[in-house]
């Protein structure tokens, strides 16, 4: 069912999700973007999640959830990683919203995400402000 | 040592389709204003840009480059998208130290960051913020590297 975006209100529940930060999902994610630091190791099966990968496996899912129309677009993020994350763990996301204002032909959205390691602690959290057309 | 106006290492690439669309499979973003020509071409933009993220991501690679495990559990990133990134595009990730405070958890160091395209038009802009060990401080690890 299409989402009324005029009847969110700030501390609204968007999404709540898990997601699995699989070996395959990661390399393909440093593979795309050409990571070269050096913190996603392919022959660690263990090894660490470069963070701008877990924000955007979180990210996709608000995005899916709240069912963004075509041609939206993201203006400004804000991150704060707090614990490292490895492959094969499985997070927790929970997004809300932040903030929902028209202004002239657009509509702003901020929707903030917590997100938690498999022990249950905030590995990150997160504020993503999109714009999409009235 | 960690001192202010202290330039990271900048990251260049150039950013083609090809990249946006293995972007957009590794993240599951598949926004037609980033893979749908015909669509993008009638948008205020007048054809695809890349993910924000995707670009954004330089800046994090820059900050872990630098910091290594210290920007994994302590780092901040607030930025702003300004101008797009268009297939062709040749980008640049750069940072600089603006601010160094010591304290009892460790340095707490501020970068100026941002991303800016070939022709210097600033695609985004903002500040990175981490947590430095006093011991790598002390050491002279994580110091930011010049150009």
């Amino acid at each position: 069912m299409p989402i009324d975006y005029a009847a969110l209100a700030v501390g609204d529940t968007i999404s709540d999700r898990k997601i699995l930060l699989c070996s395959d999902s990661v390399e393909r994610y440093v593979a795309a973007v050409r990571d070269e630091s050096g913190v996603f190791d392919p022959s660690d099966s263990s090894s660490a999640v470069p963070p701008m990968a877990a924000a955007a496996f979180s990210l996709r899912g608000v995005l899916d959830d709240l069912g963004i129309p075509r041609g939206t677009l993201h203006t400004a993020q804000e991150m704060t990683f707090l614990g490292e994350v490895s492959v094969g763990e499985t997070l927790s996301c929970t997004a809300s919203v932040a903030q929902n204002a028209v202004r002239g032909a657009f509509r702003f959205i901020a929707v903030v995400m917590d997100v938690r390691g498999a022990d249950q602690s905030l590995v990150m959290t997160a504020k993503s402000t999109i714009v999409t057309p009235v | 040592m960690m001192r202010v106006g202290t330039e990271l290492r900048a990251i260049t690439r150039t950013v083609e389709q090809a990249d946006i669309a293995a972007y957009a499979n590794a993240a599951g973003d598949f926004n037609p204003i980033h893979l749908d020509d015909e669509f993008a071409r009638s948008t205020q933009f007048g054809g695809t840009i890349a993910h924000g993220m995707m670009i954004a991501s330089m800046l994090s690679e820059l900050m872990a480059s630098e910091f290594t495990r210290d920007w994994l559990t302590t780092g901040g990133l607030k930025i702003r998208f300004r101008t797009p990134v268009r297939p062709g595009d040749t980008v640049t990730a750069y940072g600089s130290i603006k601010g160094v405070r010591g304290g009892g958890l460790g340095t707490r160091v501020t970068c100026a960051v941002g991303v800016r395209n070939q022709n210097d038009e600033v695609a985004i802009s903002g500040n990175a913020t981490l947590i430095v060990s006093n011991a790598a401080v002390r050491t002279g690890e994580n110091s930011g590297s010049t150009k």
